[in-house]
């Protein structure tokens, strides 16, 4: 098999306060693939998301892009993320298209055009009129995908996403959840942290399910067959699987 | 990719409304620094003028020059005074020359207008100094803790971006937005003193451009103490606090803190004290010469031109001599006063520079022409002045006036009328401004500390966001 491009290898962190928030955590994930982490909150899945941008360092383990260690050599390894949050926040004295181009050439990429913004921006299902409208007034939903179109445009081996669907209404939900698909079917390797069990469940390469730090969980879409994930998870996360 | 930050930084300034607050309130106050600037010079020139015309008409109708006594001269105001007032208005104007005797000087701005000295003069100064800082805190106190509350801190260091070139590129973005917002305003400033007709000389302009540069050295301290606070902190209101306690101390407390310090510290004989000295030996000097004008006996008589030449002569040499004394016992006690006053200004400029705003106005009240050799340098010029107007009395009369000399005359039946002097003969009084190679080098301490004191916040700044929590 290929190189994974999210790899976790031990993942350990434990917080100054004495907080053990990731214990021993190991996955892949490969281009083409969805992995979605389901948990509580706090059961380390934001912990997991904040090695992989190097916003933390591990206690102990690696956490690599494509084979890139994130907190020996984060710069190389931030250039082949991209990241959209579960509140994606962008300058709001800026317009659309502006945020968009900062982001996009802080991201490295400083070679598209208007049109091609344009372009992009209207794949992810922001109307033409909004483009270059600042930001101030936009909702969530159309910041979730200024921050997606930013993403794409970044073009990296490797998609962050931290509840990207969360507080979206349902047929925001489904257009993000269509844009990721499209996005791992182009190759892409998407790590994404979510509540969602029912999205995760139609969207996911491989599911893992965290609890109190620990992988409690990971199974294949192909694994899962026509098993009740919800009733997994609850039995998981009640700590008493079979 | 610093350009990119630069610009961005820039762009997030300028879009939002605070900057248009500010920068419409700065541009407002900088126009009416200079208008009143402007304003206040011809004012002083208009009193300037009417005092010397005011001096020479009650010279009027005197026909023997015996009977000038003095000469009052006046500090010529200078198109720099009115920008960055100092000690302009608190020195005396006018002093009053007679041939011999100690020069001081009175008639100070605070006397004609004395609701200057409550409330001081709207300046550049003070424009600097207490409003700009303020305005340079508002441009950067939200630097980095705003992003992190805001969140686009979290999707800016998702991305490649080395912390040192983030934080760089806020400094120069803050500092970029900061100067230009700035300089517009100033240069439509510069050219209304020009349209007002205030003749500044080659010389005035260099100056006040380095009081300008110095007042942006300033503004940066503040800017990168204010980037350097919010990168230590995680919520904007925190550093805005922590900053305006920072701004109270160090612009209105520590200055006013250090000289009083130092007027405890260091014990000056008050202008008073030394002055009731003076008058003590002053009378001694006196009641000797009148024992010696009472033991007064002439060598010949019969002849009373004669006597009054010899008593003439007598009482010249007394006057000399007291006067020689006075100058000697005078510039004794003033030496000592001095010294213990260097000493008090030392300690209380040397507290005082703990805080920029201090070195900024010592830097520009030198570089204006207005600091503490103010006085000392119009004085100095007052003297030269003394020594010439007393040789033109002596070429006149023969005798060099002032110092309380007695001067007895008598006036023989003649029968043509006199005619009234000319005063177009009396030497008129010319008063040199420092120039800036004068006050440049004495800025130097000040200009360094300004500079040192934005090294050290910058390498602060840049070694708190080296560690600074991103999420």
């Amino acid at each position: 098999m290929s190189q994974p491009t999210f790899e976790a290898v031990n993942l350990t962190k434990r917080y100054e306060d004495g907080v053990l928030a990731l214990d021993h955590v190991s996955f892949e994930v490969h281009p083409g693939q969805i992995y979605a982490m389901l948990g509580a909150n706090g059961a380390g899945k934001t912990t997991t998301i904040n090695i992989f941008l190097n916003f933390l360092e591990p206690t102990e383990g690696e956490a690599r892009i494509n084979g890139v260690c994130t907190h020996t050599d984060p710069l190389a390894a931030k250039a082949q993320i991209a990241y959209v949050s579960e509140n994606v926040m962008l300058y709001p004295a800026f317009t659309a298209m502006q945020n968009l181009e900062y982001f996009t050439r802080l991201g490295g990429r400083d070679h598209h055009t208007k049109d091609e913004y344009h372009r992009v921006l209207e794949r992810v299902g922001l109307q033409r009129e909004a483009h270059d409208k600042r930001l101030r007034g936009f909702s969530k939903g159309m910041r979730q995908k200024c921050g997606l179109a930013i993403a794409i445009l970044k073009d990296a081996p490797a998609i962050v996403l931290d509840e990207p669907t969360s507080g979206l209404d349902p047929q925001a939900g489904y257009e993000f959840t269509q844009l990721l698909t499209a996005l791992r079917d182009e190759g892409k390797a998407i790590l994404m942290s979510t509540h969602d069990i029912f999205r995760a469940r139609e969207i996911a390469s491989t599911v893992g399910i965290l609890n109190r730090g620990r992988l409690v969980m990971q199974r294949s879409a192909a694994e899962l067959g026509g098993a009740d994930l919800e009733q997994l998870y609850l039995e998981h996360i009640a700590g008493h699987a079979a | 990719m610093l350009r990119l930050l630069i610009i961005k930084e820039i762009r997030d300034i300028v879009g939002s409304t605070k900057f248009a607050v500010t920068f419409g309130v700065c541009s407002l106050l900088v126009l009416l620094v200079f208008i009143v600037g402007a304003r206040a010079y011809h004012t002083a020139v208009g009193q300037h003028d009417a005092a010397k015309r005011e001096n020479l008409r009650r010279m009027e109708g005197i026909t023997d020059w015996m009977q000038v006594h003095d000469m009052n001269v006046y500090m010529p105001p200078q198109p720099l005074s009115a920008l960055v007032a100092g000690v302009a208005h608190d020195i005396g104007r006018t002093v009053t020359v007679e041939g011999r005797g100690e020069l001081t000087a009175h008639d100070s701005r605070y006397s004609d207008e004395p609701m200057l000295a409550v409330f001081r003069q709207f300046d550049l100064e003070f424009l600097f100094t207490v409003v700009l800082s303020l305005f340079a805190i508002l441009f950067a106190f939200d630097a980095v803790s705003g992003e992190k509350e805001r969140g686009t801190l979290r999707l800016t260091f998702a991305s490649p971006v080395p912390r040192r070139t983030f934080i760089a590129g806020k400094l120069l973005g803050a500092y970029l937005t900061l100067v230009v917002s700035l300089l517009l305003p100033i240069a439509a400033g510069s050219a209304l003193l020009i349209v007002m007709g205030v003749p500044m000389t080659g010389d005035d302009w260099v100056r006040l451009t380095l009081i300008i540069a110095a007042g942006f050295l300033y503004l940066g301290v503040f800017l990168s103490l204010s980037v350097l606070v919010s990168a230590m902190t995680t919520r904007s209101t925190t550093s805005f606090l922590v900053l305006l306690v920072v701004w109270i101390v160090a612009v209105l407390i520590v200055p006013r803190a250090a000289v009083l310090f130092a007027g405890r510290a260091v014990d000056v004989p008050s202008v008073d004290a030394v002055a009731a000295q003076k008058a003590k030996f002053s009378a001694g000097l006196w009641g000797d010469d009148r024992s010696a004008m009472a033991a007064f006996k002439p060598s010949k008589s019969g002849d009373m031109q004669a006597v009054m030449q010899e008593f003439q002569q007598m009482m010249q040499k007394l006057a000399d001599d007291r006067d020689r004394k006075m100058r000697e016992f005078a510039s004794r006690v003033n030496e000592e006063r001095r010294n213990r006053q260097d000493v008090q200004e030392a300690v209380a400029f040397g507290l005082a520079r703990i805080t920029p705003a201090a070195c900024f106005t010592l830097a520009a009240t030198r570089l204006a022409g207005t600091s503490f050799e103010m006085k000392q340098h119009f004085l100095a010029a007052t003297e030269r002045y003394q020594k010439a107007f007393g040789e033109f009395m002596v070429a006149k009369t023969g005798m060099n006036p002032g110092g309380r000399m007695v001067v007895l005359r008598v006036v023989v039946g003649d029968e043509k009328k006199p005619e009234p002097i000319n005063t177009a003969e009396i030497p008129a009084f010319s008063y040199a401004p420092m120039q800036v190679a004068d006050v440049a080098g004495g800025t130097a301490l000040d200009i360094l500390l300004l500079l040192a004191v934005n090294l050290f916040f910058i390498v602060g700044a840049v070694a708190a966001f080296l560690r600074y929590d991103v999420r």
